[in-house]
C-alpha cells in the first residue's frame, strides 16, 4: 500500500492515507500522550438508499430501514457474537445508523490491535437465519416506539416530510413497524453483498495506535469483494416544499418548532466551503450573541436552546432554525422578517468576523476528542475530501461567501413543524 | 495525579495539567444543602451566567465568549446526595492555537470569576427584567422534563423513593417556589453562597493552574466565609415497597425499579457495588441486556443504574405497558441469579476489562466531570485507584454485593391504550 502523508502544522496533527488493493481507504491519526483508540469501519448505506442496483443494472426498491436493521444484524454470528468478542478484548463497542452511512465502531486502551482484528471480522462476516431476524423485529420495534415518543426527533423528520416529496431524507432511520415486518435474511443478503463492499467502505482509526500497525491488520484481514459497489441515484426534488405547515400533538408540556427552508439544489452535495460558510452565516445572524436571539428571548418567544443547523446529504439540503416556543408561528414569522431584513441590509462584518473565529475554535477544540475525529476523517472521505480540509475551508471564508449563502434561504420555500400538547 | 490546593476554608482547587489536549476546561462547583432556598439558588446560577458586571446584557457577554474563540460557558444544577451543587463551566481554546497571543485561559478563569464575585448587580438588584426572564425559564426547562418521559420516568421514582430525604427535592425548586422568589431572595442566595458553599474549582488541561487558583484565591480574600458542609442521609433497606405509576399517551410505557444498595456513604464497598451494578445492567455481557433484551426482545433497552452518592440503584427499561409483569419478573430473575453466583465467570473478567475502559477518560470534560463530582469528598479518589479496587473484586463479593439490593420503588410510566392502538 501506497501511504500519503498529510500534516498540518498549526493543530500539529498528521493523518496517515492508504487505498488497499480492495478499494477500503484507511485514515490514521496517531495522537501523542492518549493511552485508548478510537476506530470506526464505515460504509456508505444509510437510511437514505431505498433503492439498489439490481443486475440488470436498474434500480429497485427496497424496504426502508434495511441499513439499520443490518447494523443491529451483523453484530450476530454463528459462535460468540460481537459484543462476546469485545468484551475479551475490554473494549467497549457499538454502531449507529445516519442518513447517509452505517458506522461500527469501538473504543479501547488496551488490545488494540486485536479488537481492530474483530471490528473487521465482524462487519466482513455477516451471519442471519429468520428466527435472529424476526428476534431483532421486536427489539427494533422497541427502538421505533421510543422514538416516536420523542419531540425532538418527531418535530425534525415532520418537518423533513414537509420539505420533500421524494427523497428517502423524510422516512425515519429505523424505518417502521411495516417496513421492518418485510425485511428477511434472505434480503439482508442480498443487500449486504451489495453494499458491503471495501470499495464503499472505509477505516479511520484515531489514538494511541501506530499507522504501520493498522495498515498490516488491514492486509490481513480485509478480503476483496466481487462486483462494483452501489451507487445512488440523483433525483432532483422540486424547489419548493410538499406544504409548507405540519403539525403533530404529542405528550408534551411545551410546544416546539422547527422552521426550515429548502435550498434547490441541481447537484447532490453542496461544497465543504457552501456548508461552513452557511455554519458562519447562521451563526452571524442566529448565534447567541446576534441581536436575532437577544429579540426572539426579551419577547418571551425562545430560550436557551434555541438553535439553527444546516442540514444536507446526498440530494437534499435545507437550513432548520428552532427549539421550544410559546408561541411558534410568530416565532417564524419573526424569524422569516429578520432573514429577509439581513438579506436586504447584509450581515453585520463584526459578528461574521466573531462567528468565524467561534466556529473555527470548535473546530480545532473538536481535535481533542478521538470520537470526533475519526468520525470526522470518515465523512470527509466519504464526501471526498481530504483530512483538514474543514479547517482550511473555514480559513477561506469570506463575507461575501456568507452573504451569498444567506442568499439562498427563500422565502417562498420554507416550511414550519409544530409539536404541540394534546 | 491531580494536584490539590486549598485556596480558602472549603474552597479545593483540583487541577490536572496536560498539553495532550488543544482545550482547557474548568468547572466551579458550589455545593449547599438540598432545602429551601433551592429555588432561589437555581435562579442565581442561571442570573450569573446571564451576564457580569464588566459584559452587563446578554449579548455582550456572548459575544466575548465568541471572540474567544468559542469559549463555551454553561450553568447547571445537580444534585449528589442530599446536596443541591450549582455550577458554571468553561471549555477554552488552549493559548497556542491562538491567531494572536493572548492567554485564553486566564481570561476565561478571571471571566467566570466575575461572574461569580461581580455580578450584573446594582444596590442588591439582578434587574427586574433578568430575574423575570430566568424565571420563565426555569420553569421552562422543569415543563420540559416532561417532554423526555425516560428521563421523567426515571426522576419520579426518584422523587417518589426520596420522598422524605432532601434528595427527594425537585434539584430546581418547584415551579411555585420559583415563582414566590423575590429580588432579595435571589441576592440573600448569592451572599449565603459566597460564605456558606463548598466550592471545588476544577481545571484540566494546558491552563496554568497556578494562575487560575491566584485569579479565586484573590476574590475569595475579601469574602468572610464560613461553610456548612451537608450529611446525605443514607436509607439501606427498602422496607415494603411501593408502586406508583401515571399514564400518557404515549407508545412506549417506561419502568423504572429503584433499590436500595445497602451502603452506609457514597464510598462504602463502592468497588464490589460497582463491579454488582455492572454486571447486573451496565454492560452488553450484563444479565438485564443479555436476556431481557437481547434473549427476550422485551426492550430496545434495560439497564441499570448506580447513585453512590445515594446508595440508590435504579433499573429502567422502554417497554410495551402490557409486559410490565414480565419485564420485572425477568429483572428480579437475573437479579437472584447473580446473588446465587449463577455468573459466568468470564463475565466477571469482562466487566473488569470494561470498567477499566470507562474509567480510562479520552477528553478532558470527562476527567473535568470525573473530578468536579466529588466536591463534597474530603479525599480525592482517582480513575486509576477506582481500577485498581474493581480489579481486586472477587465473584463473592459480587453476590453480597447484590443481596444487599432491596426493592424500595416501583415507577411505571404507562402507555394508555389509545395510543397504543393507533400503531
Amino acid at each position: 500500500m501506497k501511504i500519503k502523508q498529510l500534516t498540518n502544522d498549526k493543530l500539529g496533527e498528521t493523518v496517515f492515507c492508504a487505498k488497499h488493493s480492495s478499494g477500503l481507504e484507511i485514515r490514521v491519526m496517531p495522537k501523542k500522550g492518549y493511552t485508548s483508540a478510537y476506530a470506526v469501519f464505515g460504509v456508505k448505506y444509510g437510511s437514505i438508499d431505498t433503492a439498489v442496483m439490481n443486475d440488470g443494472g436498474e434500480f429497485e426498491t427496497i424496504p426502508e430501514g434495511t441499513a439499520h436493521f443490518l447494523e443491529h444484524k451483523l453484530f450476530e454470528s454463528e459462535d460468540l457474537n460481537a459484543f462476546e468478542r469485545f468484551a475479551k478484548t475490554g473494549a467497549s463497542a457499538n454502531a449507529y445508523t445516519s442518513f447517509e452511512k452505517t458506522a461500527y465502531l469501538f473504543k479501547g486502551s488496551e488490545n488494540i490491535g486485536e479488537s481492530l482484528e474483530i471490528l473487521l471480522d465482524f462487519v466482513q462476516n455477516p451471519y442471519f437465519t429468520q428466527q435472529t431476524v424476526e428476534k431483532e423485529q421486536g427489539i427494533i420495534g422497541q427502538e421505533i416506539r421510543m422514538y416516536q415518543d420523542l419531540p425532538d426527533w418527531q418535530v425534525m423528520f415532520n418537518l423533513l416530510k414537509a420539505l420533500y416529496a421524494n427523497h428517502p431524507v423524510r422516512i425515519d432511520i429505523a424505518g417502521t413497524q411495516e417496513s421492518i415486518a418485510k425485511i428477511d435474511a434472505d434480503l439482508l443478503y442480498r443487500l449486504y453483498k451489495s453494499f458491503y463492499n471495501p470499495a464503499n467502505m472505509v477505516l479511520s482509526v484515531v489514538g494511541a495506535i501506530e499507522p504501520q500497525e493498522v495498515f498490516d491488520i488491514v492486509d490481513r484481514c480485509i478480503k476483496p469483494a466481487e462486483g462494483r459497489p452501489a451507487e445512488r441515484k440523483f433525483e432532483k426534488e422540486s424547489a419548493k416544499p410538499v406544504r409548507d405547515y405540519i403539525e403533530e400533538h404529542l405528550s408534551v408540556a411545551t410546544k416546539q418548532f422547527l422552521l426550515g427552508y429548502k435550498e434547490d439544489i441541481s447537484e447532490p452535495l453542496l461544497s465543504l466551503e457552501d456548508e461552513i460558510a452557511s455554519q458562519i452565516m447562521l451563526e452571524a445572524i442566529a448565534g447567541k450573541s446576534s441581536p436575532l436571539f437577544k429579540k426572539l428571548l426579551d419577547e418571551e418567544l425562545i430560550d436557551m436552546g434555541f438553535g439553527s443547523e444546516l442540514f444536507n446529504g446526498f440530494g437534499f439540503s435545507c437550513v432548520m432554525l428552532g427549539g421550544i416556543s410559546a408561541d411558534p408561528e410568530k416565532t417564524a414569522s419573526t424569524l422569516r422578517e429578520e432573514i429577509k431584513r439581513i438579506q436586504k441590509d447584509g450581515i453585520d462584518p463584526a459578528a461574521f468576523d466573531r462567528a468565524k473565529r467561534k466556529l473555527y475554535g470548535r473546530m480545532v477544540m473538536g481535535y481533542n476528542d478521538i470520537d470526533d475525529t475519526a468520525n470526522l476523517m470518515m465523512n470527509l472521505y466519504f464526501n471526498e475530501y481530504e483530512p483538514f480540509a474543514e479547517l482550511e475551508a473555514c480559513k477561506s471564508v469570506t463575507l461575501e461567501k456568507a452573504q451569498e449563502r444567506l442568499a439562498v434561504l427563500k422565502d417562498d420555500a420554507v416550511a414550519l413543524s409544530i409539536i404541540s400538547p394534546i | 495525579m491531580p494536584q490539590v490546593k486549598t485556596l480558602a476554608e472549603q474552597v479545593r482547587l483540583v487541577s490536572v495539567e496536560t498539553d495532550s489536549f488543544k482545550t482547557s476546561r474548568i468547572i466551579v462547583s458550589m455545593a449547599m444543602p438540598m432545602g429551601e432556598n433551592a429555588a432561589a439558588n437555581s435562579l442565581l446560577i442561571y442570573l450569573l451566567k446571564r451576564s457580569c458586571k464588566a459584559y452587563p446584557d446578554f449579548s455582550l457577554l456572548n459575544g466575548k465568549l465568541d471572540e474567544l474563540y468559542g469559549a463555551s460557558l454553561s450553568a447547571a444544577v445537580s444534585k449528589i446526595g442530599d446536596s443541591q451543587v450549582l455550577s458554571l463551566s468553561l471549555t477554552c481554546l488552549d493559548d497556542r492555537f491562538a491567531l494572536t497571543e493572548e492567554s485564553i485561559a486566564e481570561q476565561c478563569a478571571e471571566l467566570l470569576a466575575n461572574m461569580i464575585f461581580s455580578p450584573n448587580c446594582k444596590s442588591g438588584s439582578f434587574g427586574a427584567e433578568n430575574l423575570a426572564a430566568e424565571k420563565r425559564l426555569l420553569i421552562q426547562r422543569i415543563e420540559e422534563e416532561l417532554n423526555d418521559k425516560r428521563t421523567y420516568a426515571l426522576n419520579k421514582c426518584l422523587e417518589y423513593m426520596c420522598k422524605n430525604e432532601p434528595c427527594g427535592r425537585d434539584k430546581y425548586g418547584t415551579v411555585e417556589e420559583i415563582n414566590a422568589v423575590k429580588m432579595a431572595d435571589v441576592y440573600a442566595a448569592w451572599k449565603n453562597m459566597l460564605s456558606t458553599a463548598v466550592f471545588q474549582i476544577t481545571v484540566v488541561g494546558g491552563a496554568g493552574a497556578d494562575n487560575i487558583g491566584d485569579i479565586f484565591t484573590k476574590r475569595f480574600a475579601k469574602i468572610e466565609r464560613s461553610p456548612v458542609k451537608s450529611e446525605t442521609v443514607f436509607i439501606q433497606r427498602g422496607r415494603h415497597f411501593n408502586r406508583y405509576e401515571e399514564s400518557f399517551p404515549v407508545n412506549q410505557g417506561k419502568l423504572v425499579i429503584g433499590f436500595r444498595a445497602g451502603m452506609q456513604s457514597s464510598r462504602d464497598n463502592i468497588f464490589a457495588i460497582t463491579v454488582m451494578n455492572d454486571i447486573f445492567g451496565m454492560g452488553t455481557y450484563s444479565k438485564l441486556f443479555m436476556n431481557v433484551r437481547e434473549k427476550l426482545s422485551l426492550a430496545y433497552y434495560c439497564w441499570s443504574k448506580l447513585l453512590a452518592s445515594k446508595g440508590i440503584v435504579l433499573v429502567e427499561g422502554g417497554i410495551d405497558t402490557d409486559k410490565e409483569k414480565k419485564v420485572s419478573a425477568e429483572i428480579l430473575s437475573q437479579l437472584s441469579d447473580l446473588r446465587n453466583g449463577k455468573t459466568d465467570p468470564e463475565v466477571l473478567v469482562s466487566s473488569k476489562r470494561s470498567l477499566k475502559e470507562r474509567y480510562t477518560f479520552t477528553t478532558p470534560e470527562g476527567i473535568c466531570s470525573w473530578y468536579a463530582s466529588q466536591v463534597l469528598e474530603d479525599k480525592i479518589l482517582t480513575p486509576a485507584s477506582i481500577i485498581e479496587g474493581v480489579e481486586a473484586v472477587t465473584m463473592e463479593q459480587v453476590c453480597e454485593a447484590a443481596k444487599k439490593l432491596s426493592i424500595d420503588t416501583i415507577f411505571m410510566l404507562k402507555a394508555q391504550e389509545e395510543a397504543e392502538n393507533e400503531d
